[in-house]
């Protein structure tokens, strides 16, 4: 047995080419990407080496704070307004209640859409002219609201984060709802049996248990709030004047706009160690609470 | 008799809300199927109704002047291609690190599921450095090969999972029976496996088939473009032709759809699995 299954060539066989592949166009990558965050370079014949040049030039740069900041503001928002409605979701489609598998089908469909298509569609639900939304105020009596909405500074962020919500609500429903389902039955019979209110058992059993998921998803939530590319590049692509921009769009912008790569592998370095820290951190939480 | 009355005051709520949220998912996308239909007047004059005739004007346009086909094309080739070769690689590399045995295995494992935590943001400029440095900017094998790269983490840590709860047994004896690591792998392993790794293959298509970033940087000829930099191309190029543009949208979105129909219970499970690690 171990002749065989211990057989250098073999494992080696086996391994080594996805292992080259992931080392030379992922694990490289990474360091050469901190190192590059060290120069001014065009890629072309200007480099010259800055040292942290570039990353005091980011904490001055009133754009790239601004943008940092719309992460933040993406992270909370999406944080409250996705985990407790995809948790009352799950909670609701968990009670076998009648057409959950179609409820449940239904909301996860936008999370395999397109992000550009979502992006699209919805410039055409906040487009000024023929929007749906400002049709729906309207027909509603609210026809005072009608705006262009993306183009409005203080809403824009906002309405990207609707959709943020509309594509993904039904994503982290699904996760809540595969935690909800491992749950042992006894316990909902048991409490049954005690007279356990609905709401009772959703805060002594459910909740409790499903817990290091929610922990789990919150870190999806906020890594995710952090990449988030797609959506802003078209809806809005970081406008008006800046207004939505995120750090994922600001370093296209740098890099592949106005050509200042050293400056934007500086910004993918925040960005790498941003998301790392996310998960560090939420290991430690999660294991703190098992002991 | 108080707390039935309560309960069921609660049950109609929940299918409210339940049934609001379906509306809002499904309505959208059904408001912007009959848009692709209506003229550039009729979606200033006529939001709510059918369009007047169910011409297929816009999809043409979006063919012939917005190139769809070309990009649909692109998609493809990219989307198969990267996704064929990472499940392959990926799964072998699976089957190394948890049915063989090698001091390397935990190392190279806890390694490649590093990248599940690494951005791409994190090597893009990199890549783009490298990748016109041999000279493959404008080519699909720009895209194709980090998509690759970056489709090992997931691939592995799902099949390994798998592996990982095949009983030892099944392979000693094929062992005794003479049978050599690779029949080994072929005969015994991959067909109990075949599940997850078709979970996989799902769940990586349809994430190089949305992926907009890396299409974006490193291919700017549109002769070469995939599905959603076409569209962002179109958006540029016929900023008024707002119904073409929606019948390119619905023909992006429709086979996503089709495809979701027909295995939804896998795409959910494949995509909550690969996020949910640990």
């Amino acid at each position: 047995m171990n002749k065989v299954m211990g057989n250098k060539r073999s494992i080696a066989f086996f391994v080594l080419p996805a292992l080259i592949i992931y080392a030379v166009f992922a694990l490289f990558p990474i360091a050469y990407n901190i190192y590059m965050s060290l120069f001014n370079t065009d890629l072309m014949a200007k480099k010259q080496f800055v040292g942290l040049g570039n990353y005091i030039g980011l904490l001055k740069d009133g754009t790239f704070v601004h943008a940092f900041r719309n992460n933040i503001f993406m992270v909370i928002g999406s944080l409250i307004a996705h985990m407790p409605l995809a948790m009352f979701f799950a909670n609701a489609i968990f009670k076998k209640i009648k057409g959950a598998a179609f409820f449940q089908t239904v909301f996860f469909l936008p999370s395999v859409i397109c992000g550009v298509a979502v992006g699209l569609t919805w410039t055409f639900i906040y487009n000024g002219n023929y929007g749906l939304l400002n049709a729906f105020l309207k027909m509603i009596g609210l026809g005072s609201l009608q705006q262009v909405w993306l183009a409005n500074k203080k809403l824009a962020m906002f309405c990207i984060i609707v959709v943020i919500m509309w594509q993904y609500v039904g994503y982290h429903m699904v996760i809540q709802l595969a935690a909800m389902r491992n749950i042992d039955s006894a316990y909902y019979e048991a409490a049954q049996i005690d007279g356990a209110s609905g709401w009772k058992q959703f805060t002594n059993i459910t909740f409790p248990l499903i817990k290091p998921i929610l922990k789990i998803d919150a870190v999806l939530i906020i890594t995710g709030s952090l990449k988030y590319y797609d959506l802003v590049a078209v809806m809005t692509s970081g406008g008006p004047n800046h207004a939505t921009e995120v750090m994922s769009t600001y370093m296209y912008y740098q890099a592949f706009n106005i050509l200042k790569y050293g400056y934007a592998s500086a910004i993918g370095v925040i960005l790498m160690i941003l998301c790392m820290l996310s998960v560090a951190l939420s290991n430690r939480v999660f294991k703190e609470s098992d002991e | 008799m108080k707390k039935n009355i309560s309960e069921k005051i609660w049950m109609f709520i929940k299918y409210i809300a339940l049934i609001l949220f379906t509306v809002m998912c499904l309505y959208p996308l059904f408001w912007l199927f009959l848009a692709s239909f209506k003229t550039n007047q009729e979606l200033y004059f006529n939001t709510w109704g059918l369009p007047e005739s169910w011409s297929i004007v816009n999809y043409v346009n979006a063919v012939v002047k917005g190139g769809v086909v070309r990009y649909f094309g692109n998609s493809v080739v990219i989307a198969v291609s990267a996704v064929v070769v990472a499940v392959i690689l990926g799964t072998m590399a699976s089957y190394a690190i948890a049915r063989m045995h090698w001091k390397m295995s935990k190392l190279v494992y806890n390694t490649f599921l590093l990248g599940m935590m690494i951005p791409i943001y994190g090597l893009i400029i990199p890549l783009f450095s490298i990748f016109k440095a041999l000279g493959l900017l404008n080519t699909h094998w720009a895209v194709i090969i980090p998509q690759i790269a970056l489709g090992f983490p997931m691939t592995i840590f799902i099949v390994c999972g798998f592996m990982r709860s095949i009983p030892r047994e099944l392979e000693e004896a094929a062992v005794i029976d003479g049978c050599s690591a690779l029949q080994c792998f072929m005969k015994v392993i991959l067909p109990i496996a075949k599940s997850s790794v078709v979970t996989v293959a799902v769940v990586q298509f349809i994430n190089i088939w949305n992926d907009l970033l890396l299409p974006r940087i490193f291919l700017t000829d549109s002769e070469k473009m995939t599905l959603p930099v076409g569209l962002t191309n179109f958006q540029a190029m016929y900023s008024t032709d707002y119904v073409g543009m929606i019948a390119a949208v619905i023909m992006t979105i429709i086979p996503s759809i089709i495809v979701y129909v027909l295995l939804h219970r896998q795409i959910m499970e494949g995509m909550v699995a690969g996020a949910v690690k640990g």
